[in-house]
């Protein structure tokens, strides 16, 4: 597991950039993560809107979920973040100094899982929500098609 | 013969037609599609594993190269004509002028959920249904400027600080390289504050909806973006000439990004094609 020093995660063997080698995050990994997250969501009653999850030395640093704007955003570090949005997977990546960038704001990052999750809520109008399966290409994408696999998207 | 990219302000009404019309018939086709799931693929970050090819990486410039001439085939096996217009979002700055016009690319989304409502990529003309997402929607979306918290687009001045760097790009080769052509004109800066968005991903910015994502591919600016983008690599090369792509050499062991960028000889993916074969396009097309 890793921890966390002023919200940038480091010593975590699963997130530390390596050298070429096996891919460790298999695609049978990452749906067992995006459908576990959204297990886990769906049997959480809702009982408090904006309250974060203190199971860390600081809010947010490993987990977190509140109601931002609407909108149900949960988040759990397990290797990587896992991240939901109303249920549905929304994929961070890690950028080389720390920070996340998700799949709906791609072009920028943010310090935190937390502050990237609700930016892309905030990039989400009304009407529009995660795809239930495609949301997961991006936790596919990474050595799919290099090995072999298929290419991690649906059509 | 080399053919010609344009730039889109310059287009007849014909041309705009043709291209247009190529663009609806690959997308019919399916092959549009391919394209989009090429793109979320290839988008491996600097903080994880494996190589990078796309992004966050030297060969950000030939991997785009690449890809544009991909689309470029496919666009004129249905109309030899066509060829990939650029958009200088430091002269056309408008958000309603071209290339957001309806006999082109159609304008910003309505205000309620930024869904593109005119032009040949309107939702409802049938033609453009986006089938890979981040999101569910089936429509194209937009939100030109970022109207609920204005942003703008990069000068002629942010893209001269790129185009005044003389050396290609730098260790560490990724999206933290301070220094170096590709960066800064791929535009990763600190991730915190406006200011994180620059010069290439601003632009990504200011258009929004899908362009924002990981799925950009879908809006068919993305094309006349990187066309421009493109077109900054010449401009760079003819300013420092000699001036070559970096890496020259893969990075060696003990180096944290062994295996991970692409040199200047190394394949790059998914194409057998090196950077350094692609450093000089003179005798397939030129710019306008």
């Amino acid at each position: 597991m890793s921890v966390s020093v002023g919200g940038v995660p480091v010593g975590g063997e699963a997130l530390s950039p390596v050298r070429p080698g096996p891919v460790r995050r298999t695609r049978r990994d990452a749906l067992r993560g995006v459908f576990g997250a959204a297990l886990a969501v769906a049997l959480v009653p809702v009982v408090a809107a904006s309250r974060p999850t203190r199971s860390g030395a600081d809010p947010g640093d490993t987990a977190f979920d509140e109601t931002y704007r609407g909108r149900r955003i949960h988040g759990v570090l397990k290797g990587s973040w896992e991240v939901t949005v109303d249920g549905r997977p929304l994929h961070l990546m890690r950028r080389a100094d720390g920070t996340w960038l998700s799949m709906v704001d791609h072009y920028r990052s943010y310090p935190t899982a937390l502050e990237a999750t609700r930016a892309a809520v905030d990039e989400l109008s009304p009407g529009r929500e995660l795809r239930e399966a495609d949301g997961q290409m991006g936790q596919m994408h990474m050595g799919q098609m290099h090995m072999g696999g298929d290419h991690g998207v649906h059509a | 013969m080399a053919y010609t990219r344009k730039d889109v302000s310059t287009l007849t009404a014909a041309e705009k037609r043709r291209f247009v019309a190529a663009l609806l018939e690959i997308k019919r086709r399916g092959e549009y599609d391919e394209f989009v799931r090429t793109h979320i693929e290839f988008f491996v970050p600097d903080g994880e594993y494996g190589l990078r090819s796309a992004h966050m990486a030297p060969s950000f410039l030939p991997w785009h190269r690449q890809f544009l001439l991909d689309l470029e085939r496919a666009l004129r096996r249905v109309d030899s004509s066509v060829t990939v217009p650029y958009w200088d979002w430091t002269r056309d700055r408008s958000a309603t002028a071209l290339p957001w016009t309806k006999d082109l690319l159609g304008g910003t989304g309505r205000r309620s959920d930024h869904r593109v409502t005119t032009g040949p990529f309107a939702y409802a003309t049938g033609n453009w249904t986006i089938k890979e997402g981040i999101t569910d929607e089936p429509y194209l979306t937009r939100d030109l400027g970022h109207a609920a918290a204005p942003i703008a687009l990069p000068t002629r001045s942010d893209l001269d600080g790129a185009l005044a760097d003389p050396v290609y790009d730098t260790a560490p080769w990724d999206s933290t390289s301070r220094k170096g052509f590709r960066n800064r004109l791929e535009g990763w800066g600190t991730g915190s504050g406006s200011a994180s968005w620059r010069n290439h991903n601003r632009v990504h910015k200011w258009v929004g909806g899908v362009m924002l994502g990981g799925a950009s591919v879908n809006d068919p600016v993305f094309w006349l973006h990187h066309a421009f983008i493109d077109l900054q690599w010449s401009r760079w090369q003819s300013r420092h000439r000699g001036a070559r792509y970096l890496p020259a050499r893969p990075p060696g062991p003990g180096d944290d990004q062994e295996g991970r960028v692409v040199a200047r000889q190394e394949r790059m993916p998914p194409w057998d094609v090196t950077p350094e074969q692609l450093e000089d396009i003179g005798t397939i097309y030129r710019y306008a």
